[in-house]
């Protein structure tokens, strides 16, 4: 076991060094540039809710961000490695599969943590240099953007496992990630919906995952930012991906 | 190797399953889409805040829009100085004039208004903040208390325990019943609110200091002047502690 853990570990950690060194910078300048752009648009325009203003954009920023970058990162990672037959020579040593598809899956997400935590400081010290304080759902929110990541990140993984290309898996990612976000919607739709109609979208929600129970960020005013409750549905649709990832994975000749 | 597939592919179903069943209890604290009428040409937006799961962020730009929106000169009367074209300046017995602002200042028809306030409360009913600007500048601005009240109402449909709203709706009672002295009572516990627009505050103001309570007048100029970024309104409290200082016979 302490053996099959320090393989997930070593795949992880070569995934993230990897993931760090390529467009991880890049991505950290255009995103700080960004919010010093907003941050001054948002002083002209929002006046006395240039707190509110900056804060909400910046975390969307962080978000979108560090999404652009994992979803790139997940969809082309599996698929560079067996171009460059990296893949082989990780296979041809006693590396399980479910292990190194375990390592390339947290990797991207210690990436994914690593870019958050930046960008948060970035963020928070750009709200400090304007006068303001922490905001009260930050921490919350910052954890929910995260186990959305995770769920899609995953999701990601099994796409680009069966699909031809790096582009369409994350074409097919991002319709999930903006399904996920309607689907709190559907559901007051189906719900409506009376009989046959309303019981088919009941049933077709169900296999897009409610990224909506994640969205701290959204539900600040809300009176439970985060329900303690979501942290169950992300790791079970996080292992789900996963599950099926390894599936695909267990199918293909190496 | 076959079995362990499929077992693989069982427990992907049944994880997805768990996930889906652990989250089907979870309604969201928003309006329902179905209550969201967009003003303008504003449903492109409506659609990316729920896509992006971003309806914080286009709350805040439908709230910048309404500031611009009622920023907007509607009066065709034209003034030497830019920013008094609604209003007369008063010259008091010392020939000094006095520009009083609180009176006339910000009316107009600005008929999406009401629209554009609302949609931002649509789009996230936790916006206080936008909900008590929209009340008050239709209640005490624009003359629209129905209005105000509707908007208030709206707001507190989706956050029924707001006193803030529940306050200003007190407010305008005292204003439609013509009591000022009671209106600025009533918005009083407000005005140290984090959340409580400067619009409101000015309000406070300009009516404790019609009701001779000036010391309370210039007590809400001070905290204008140290918590608001708006410059008319800084620029506005500058002048009236000012005013203030000299007292009514004109000497510091």
């Amino acid at each position: 076991m302490r053996k099959y853990a320090a393989l997930v570990a070593s795949v992880a950690l070569n995934s993230f060094l990897e993931g760090a060194r390529s467009r991880f910078f890049t991505m950290f300048a255009v995103f700080a540039f960004t919010a010093v752009y907003a941050s001054v648009l948002a002083g002209v325009m929002a006046v006395d809710q240039e707190e509110r203003l900056l804060g909400d954009f910046g975390l969307l920023l962080t978000e979108l961000t560090t999404l652009a970058y994992l979803l790139f990162n997940a969809s082309s990672s599996l698929l560079r490695e067996a171009e460059t037959k990296t893949i082989y020579l990780v296979f041809s040593r006693p590396v399980p599969r479910s292990a190194y598809l375990a390592g390339k899956l947290a990797g991207a997400l210690l990436t994914g943590a690593m870019m958050l935590l930046l960008m948060g400081a970035v963020h928070l010290s750009l709200l400090h240099f304007r006068g303001f304080g922490l905001p009260p759902f930050y921490g919350w929110a910052l954890a929910g953007i995260f186990l959305k990541l995770c769920v899609i990140v995953s999701f990601a993984f099994f796409v680009s496992l069966f699909s031809t290309s790096a582009v369409s898996t994350l074409v097919i990612s991002a319709i999930m990630w903006t399904l996920g976000h309607f689907a709190a919607e559907a559901r007051f739709l189906a719900e409506e919906a009376a009989g046959f109609q309303g019981a088919l979208l009941g049933l077709l929600i169900n296999l897009v995952p409610n990224l909506q129970l994640f969205n701290a960020r959204d539900a600040a005013g809300a009176a439970a930012a985060l329900p303690a409750a979501a942290l169950l549905p992300a790791a079970a649709w996080t292992l789900a991906c996963y599950f099926a990832g390894l599936w695909l994975l267990s199918r293909k000749e190496f | 190797m076959r079995g362990r597939g499929y077992g693989l592919l069982a427990a992907a179903l049944l994880c997805w399953a768990a996930g889906s069943y652990a989250g089907a209890a979870y309604r969201l604290p928003f309006p329902p889409p179905s209550e969201m009428r967009s003003p303008l040409n504003g449903a492109g937006g409506d659609m990316l805040a729920l896509a992006l799961g971003a309806r914080r962020v286009f709350a805040d730009l439908w709230f910048v829009r309404l500031l611009q929106y009622y920023g907007k000169k509607e009066a065709r009367v034209s003034s030497d100085q830019p920013g008094h074209e609604t209003h007369e300046h008063r010259v008091d017995e010392h020939g000094r004039t006095h520009c009083d602002h609180g009176a006339n200042y910000g009316k107009g028809e600005y008929p999406s208004f009401l629209p554009m306030a609302r949609h931002i409360l649509e789009v996230d009913p936790s916006f206080t903040a936008a909900g008590l600007y929209g009340a008050a500048s239709l209640a005490f601005n624009m003359e629209r208390p129905a209005e105000a009240e509707e908007l208030l109402r709206y707001g507190l449909k989706y956050s029924p325990k707001e006193w803030k709203y529940l306050t200003v709706l007190a407010a305008i009672g005292y204003s439609n019943a013509q009591n000022p002295a009671a209106v600025a009572e009533a918005i009083k516990p407000l005005l140290s609110e984090p959340d409580c627009p400067v619009m409101l505050k000015q309000l406070a103001a300009f009516l404790n200091k019609r009701a001779g309570n000036l010391a309370a007048a210039a007590a809400i100029y001070a905290d204008i002047l140290a918590t608001s970024r708006d410059e008319f309104y800084v620029r506005n409290a500058e002048r009236e502690l000012r005013k203030l200082a000299w007292g009514p016979g004109g000497r510091p």
